[in-house]
């Protein structure tokens, strides 16, 4: 074998990749253990663009649970498990990548790659991961969840609510993210053509969420049919996979 | 994927194939086990099945094998269908429901196996339908009783993206006696050892090198190559599909034809189809054959002709012109039609891959009812929707194969496809009424859980003129459902009254049943019992009248759950649960009613304290060979009773199996399960373990459940209360959390209707006590005040457990000991009576350290075993009881008042006790009871 692509914290990475978190609190807890992991990856270090995703995902993922315990879902069973079958799909996506699997969905292997360097800016980096999450991840994790409900996801329901409320989890932890990093960022949105610009600002993530939902429909529809389903995931992986190359592209970048 | 005949070694694989083989061997406590092979196409997957297979045949295990079909549309149960015909034994439809169906084909299976172990061989179960991944968790959950560990391979590729069984196999890794094994591909000593065994030690090691990079360890690719190094050809290319046409390339045309042809079939091929679909003389069409086998292209088997490996399949598919292909599907159907086949699924196949639609349409339908007979509602939907696909809009039939495509989405849970189909047929000149769309729309909307919308429905079909009463009828009583549902009590009385006076004049009994209990429930609710109660014993009667087997289990279900349930009548609810149980199993009738008035008496049971009866009923139930949702809360209950009992073996048992039935689907039941988990652990001293369980099901509790949110946040505060007892730390994160949850119970429960509000107090105090024990504040009062209100609620199981705390905190306050000496024998006395064994076993270590003695343990160990000779061994243990009061001389209502129970529940015991004894009167039960004692 190859030099392990996360190097010294191979081993770690390997024995944690191995748990399969089933809830929420051990969906946090493995976010914050692959943060310490991402963190000691040479040569980068907490600079690594990985570990900016991560690092928020783990905050958004934090106040989705604060938010279970505080009963304000309609329907927690359903957020519950979309949360587990969501992350289940970064995990999985890792440890296709640990193994040097071709299964590793293109547009997570676009950030993948940048962690062993060169140096990439927080913002981008961060943005590329939510973009592999939301873009390709979410619609998949959105076609288990309701099939393990067996139900099927309808506008307006309780469950749509619900999804939509994570809208809100979102766009609170971006501008937060948009203080700490980024003051030409605003500006270079403008001169992005439209999609991005719709995708980042002001309704960015609740465009890209939406997106996820009706692309979540989509794959519903042919959820049975094997040949058609692997058609959209290719579908899905590309379109995803060249915004994330655009978003660490030294177009990137000169975001920050 | 078959390759029968290999002739290549098996290289690289021998430690996969003993691990495989133990771990197959190695069962969990339900007597089965499951390995599944996943990996790339070519790694050997099937080839591992095989071998396996082999060994543990020789090894004296019975062995089924199937393979599920690519043709998209298979039937159900295909693959185990399969297995079983080729073992000469059939199953065909069955009368009843789906769990009737599974339980036939267990005991197909179990006539296989006999006495040995079976082991079942499913091959490509990527392409399993929804049926077959249902009754594999039936099996594997041991619900089918048959003892038999399954290995099934699975491509790697497929489980991409949304498959369904990515989230099954997930769900079962967990547990202890399934695997998943990962075949890799070969490493390079690996596949240099497959090259030389196949072209000879001669090979350059260079060569050798080269064909491990071509292939990238795939050994099916290796093995290829390796051929090619020893026949001395040169190969250009490394993909697969390039080897192979060049293969192909050589054939002579019979053998091109016989490949082509195997390859467009639905495997496998009967020599009989093939001849006719191939045109060729005889001794030509042989000759083929045989080339295409010495080619190592097709096997032959006695049941007909296979591909060596279905990635031929796909190669050879895009090498033969769309016309082609559709030639040789058409004779495949001629073929199919000219011996007679009545596999519809087939004929379906091959003619719509003929395109020609009209002539598949007639086999596509038949393969939709042929589904529905097998309560393959997923795959009768499928089938429903490829027929309309297939007719025009002015077929005639159109309209009856809408009905048919929008009811099966609406049965197999596809809601929104159901509703689209729905409107399709709205807009047909010749569809159902107004009426009828109205109340079929808002079904499927309540299904789908838009209730807002589906109550306009309701509204509107109770508001359109050209309905009649009993269309309205039916309306109602759906509606006054549905917002029973809502927690609008009011407003379903309501309807329910309307629904009661409009079926009056001409309605069924069913919508009699469904009002009459959905007003039961509203009236309950809002504190009038006694004529909620009074309207669902009249639903009874009524049912009882018609005797319809849905009316009578529905109404008795409703009364027992009403009884047991915001009425905490609890022994009236398990004699009427009881009843109405015997009366179907009487009739021989209503299998799934039976087992769900049974699981609602064992609960019951279990309330009440009589754990050894619970126990007996659970074991009738089972006999009923329960599935899906009724074997999942049949197995929780018991699991309940096993912790209880202490039986930490049997209840991993039953939440493995709850585990294994859930991982289809279910999450309705999740938060029992891990209730029960959390109880478990706290029992064996494993407090991360409970604590864990209870924050999961904390997160997944809605905000307006409280008993469940009650049920967790007890079980959370006492799993650290017992961790800050042990000497462990508390968390205090989780703590918090869980205060957290307690408020919003004390801000919910104010809204709530009273019979809710008297279960969250007992729970609400329950955690208020727990909360003093992890603050060391050593407080018998809120204890007590738990056991005053678990005592009114006649559940002597909390109540003893707060009486247990409250007599230690007195101990430790070095307070009045003879309340609290009372209260510990009290409480051992309850526990003893139960069977509660470790609840009995920290009871007596708390006895030892305040240095009490519990008295005689064996006095308090009660009813003796019922001998046969003994003419009162038919009654229950309460039934004695009442009939030695009734021999006494007293009045219901006197034993009603030395017993603890209301006046209605002794007449109902009594009733009982003249049935069994087959007496009229009391004098003469009391002279059968007199002359038994």
């Amino acid at each position: 074998m190859t030099v392990s692509v996360w190097g010294p914290v191979h081993q770690d990475m390997t024995a944690l990749l191995t748990g399969q978190p089933d809830d929420v609190p051990a969906v946090v807890d493995q976010l914050t253990k692959l943060q310490d992991i991402l963190e000691r990856v040479p040569p980068l270090l907490c600079s690594n663009p990985l570990a900016d995703f991560n690092k928020l995902y783990l905050h958004i993922t934090t106040t989705v649970l604060d938010r279970l315990y505080e009963g304000r879902f309609a329907d927690p069973a359903f957020l519950s498990r979309l949360d587990v079958e969501f992350a289940a799909r970064y995990f999985e996506a890792l440890r296709h990548w640990s193994q040097g699997s071709a299964a590793c969905p293109r547009v997570w292997s676009v950030l993948f790659h940048r962690v062993g360097g060169p140096d990439c800016r927080p913002l981008p980096s961060a943005a590329a991961g939510v973009n592999a999450h939301i873009n390709f991840d979410l619609p998949f994790a959105l076609v288990t969840t309701f099939d393990y409900f067996g139900s099927d996801p309808v506008d307006d329901g309780d469950q749509h609510a619900d999804y939509l409320q994570i809208n809100e989890i979102f766009a609170d932890a971006i501008p937060g993210l948009r203080r700490g990093y980024l003051e030409k960022w605003q500006l270079l949105i403008d001169t992005i053509n439209g999609d991005l610009d719709d995708w980042w600002q002001g309704e960015t993530i609740e465009y890209a969420r939406n997106v996820a939902w009706r692309n979540g429909q989509r794959l519903w529809s042919v959820r049975h049919d094997l040949p058609a389903t692997a058609k959209e995931r290719e579908r899905l992986d590309s379109n995803a996979a060249a915004l994330g190359r655009l978003l660490l592209s030294p177009l990137g970048a000169l975001l920050q | 994927m078959d390759s029968v005949g290999d002739d290549a070694p098996l290289v690289g694989r021998t430690a996969t194939l003993d691990a495989i083989r133990t771990d197959l061997l190695d069962t969990g406590p339900g007597g089965t086990a499951a390995v599944f092979v996943t990996g790339e196409s070519g790694v050997g997957k099937s080839r591992l099945l095989r071998e396996t297979a082999d060994a543990l045949r020789a090894g004296g295990t019975a062995v089924l094998t199937g393979t599920c079909l690519d043709i998209g549309d298979a039937s159900p149960l295909h693959p185990v269908l399969q297995a079983l015909r080729r073992r000469g034994s059939a199953v065909t439809e069955v009368d009843g429901d789906a769990g009737a169906l599974l339980e036939r084909v267990s005991r197909e299976l179990r006539a296989v196996a006999g006495e040995r172990h079976l082991l079942l061989v499913l091959d490509d179960l990527q392409w399993a339908d929804r049926s077959t991944r249902q009754l594999l968790l039936y099996l594997l959950a041991g619900l089918g009783d048959v003892r038999l560990s399954v290995l099934a391979a699975v491509r790697a590729e497929s489980l991409q993206g949304t498959h369904p069984l990515r989230r099954v196999l997930a769900e079962l890794r967990r547990l202890r006696w399934v695997r998943v094994v990962d075949l890799a591909p070969l490493d390079r000593a690996g596949t240099q050892e497959l090259v030389t065994a196949i072209a000879g030690d001669g090979v350059e090691a260079e060569d050798a090198d080269r064909v491990f990079k071509r292939s990238g360890g795939n050994p099916f690719v290796a093995e290829e190559l390796a051929r090619d190094l020893r026949d001395g050809r040169v190969e250009l290319s490394d993909t697969l599909r390039e080897i192979f046409l060049s293969r192909v390339d050589e054939l002579d045309p019979q053998a091109h034809a016989v490949v082509h042809a195997v390859a467009a079939g639905v495997e496998p091929v009967e020599h009989p189809v093939l001849a006719r679909v191939l045109t060729l003389p005889e001794d030509r069409l042989i000759e083929g054959i045989r080339n295409a086998v010495a080619h190592r292209f097709v096997v032959g088997a006695p049941d007909g002709y296979r591909l060596r490996h279905r990635l031929v399949a796909e190669v050879l598919e895009h090498q033969v012109l769309p016309a082609e292909q559709a030639v040789l599907h058409r004779r495949y159907a001629e073929a199919l039609e000219a011996t007679g086949s009545a596999d519809h699924t087939r004929l379906a196949h091959h003619w719509q891959q003929a395109g020609e639609p009209q002539r598949a349409l007639p086999s596509v339908v038949a393969a939709a009812h042929a589904a529905e007979r097998l309560y393959g509602f997923a795959e009768a939907h499928r089938y429903w929707s490829l027929a309309l696909d297939l007719s025009c809009d002015a077929s005639t039939d159109r309209t009856e194969l809408l009905a048919h495509a929008a009811e099966s989405a609406h049965q197999c849970g596809e809601h929104q496809r159901a509703l689209t189909r729905l409107e399709e047929l709205a807009a047909r000149p010749d569809g159902p009424g107004e009426c009828e769309i109205h109340l079929r729309r808002a079904r499927y909307l309540a299904a789908a859980g838009r209730s807002v919308t589906a109550e306009i429905e309701y509204e509107k079909a109770l508001a359109v003129p050209a309905c009649t009463p009993g269309e309205k009828a039916t309306a109602a009583a759906y509606l006054a459902e549905l917002l029973l549902h809502l927690g609008r009590y009011a407003d379903a009385g309501a309807r329910a009254r309307e629904a009661l006076r409009l079926a009056e004049a001409d309605g069924t009994t069913a919508d009699l049943v469904r009002a009459s209990a959905a007003l039961g429930f509203s009236e309950a609710f809002r504190e009038d019992p006694d004529a909620g109660l009074a309207v669902i014993r009249h639903a009874v009667e009524i049912a009882e009248r018609s005797g319809h087997p849905d009316d009578l289990g529905c109404a008795y279900l409703h009364l027992a759950e009403l009884l047991t349930g915001p009425l905490n009548s609890l022994e009236e609810g398990v004699l009427v649960a009881r009843r109405g149980a015997q009366k179907l199993a009487e009739m021989g009738v209503g299998r799934s009613y039976q087992t769900r008035l049974l699981a609602i008496a064992a609960n019951g049971l279990f309330r009440v304290g009589q754990w050894a009866e619970a126990e007996r009923v659970i074991d009738t139930a089972m006999r009923h060979r329960p599935s899906g949702a009724d074997a999942v809360e049949l197995l929780l209950a018991r699991c309940r009773l096993w912790v209880g009992f202490g039986d930490i073996e049997a209840a991993d048992r039953d939440l493995d199996a709850v585990a294994t039935v859930l991982a289809g689907g279910g999450a309705r039941h999740v938060l029992p399960m891990l209730t029960l988990r959390a109880g478990l652990a706290m029992w064996q001293g494993r407090h991360a373990e409970a604590r864990a369980a209870v924050q999961r099901g904390l997160t997944e509790t809605r905000s307006d459940d409280l008993v469940l949110m009650g049920i967790l946040a007890w079980h959370g505060l006492r799993a650290e209360a017992e961790a800050h007892a042990a000497g462990g730390t508390v968390d205090p994160s989780a703590v918090r959390r869980l205060t957290t949850v307690v408020d919003r119970m004390t801000r919910g429960v104010a809204n709530a209707a009273p019979p809710v509000r008297a279960v969250i107090d007992g729970y609400q105090d329950l955690c208020a006590a727990e909360l003093s024990r992890i603050e060391d504040r050593h407080d018998p009062h809120p204890w007590a005040r738990a056991a005053a209100v678990w005592d009114k609620r006649q559940q002597p199981y909390p109540a003893a457990y707060a009486r247990l705390r409250m007599a230690e905190a007195s101990f430790a306050r070095k307070g009045k000991r003879s309340a609290a000496i009372t209260a510990l024998r009290e409480a051992y006395a309850t526990a003893q009576a139960m069977g509660a064994k470790p609840f009995a076993a920290e009871i007596a270590a708390v006895a030892a350290r305040a240095r009490v003695t519990l008295g005689e343990p064996d006095a308090v160990a009660a009813t003796p075993a019922p001998d046969a000779g003994d003419p009162l061994g038919v009654l229950t243990g309460r039934e004695r009881e009442v009939l030695a009061k009734v021999a006494e001389g007293l009045t219901n209502k006197e034993i009603g008042q030395q017993l603890f129970i209301s006046e209605r529940t002794v007449g109902v015991h009594v009733g009982h006790i003249f049935d069994k004894l087959q007496v009229r009167t009391r004098v003469q039960a009391s002279r059968v009871y007199l002359g038994a004692v």
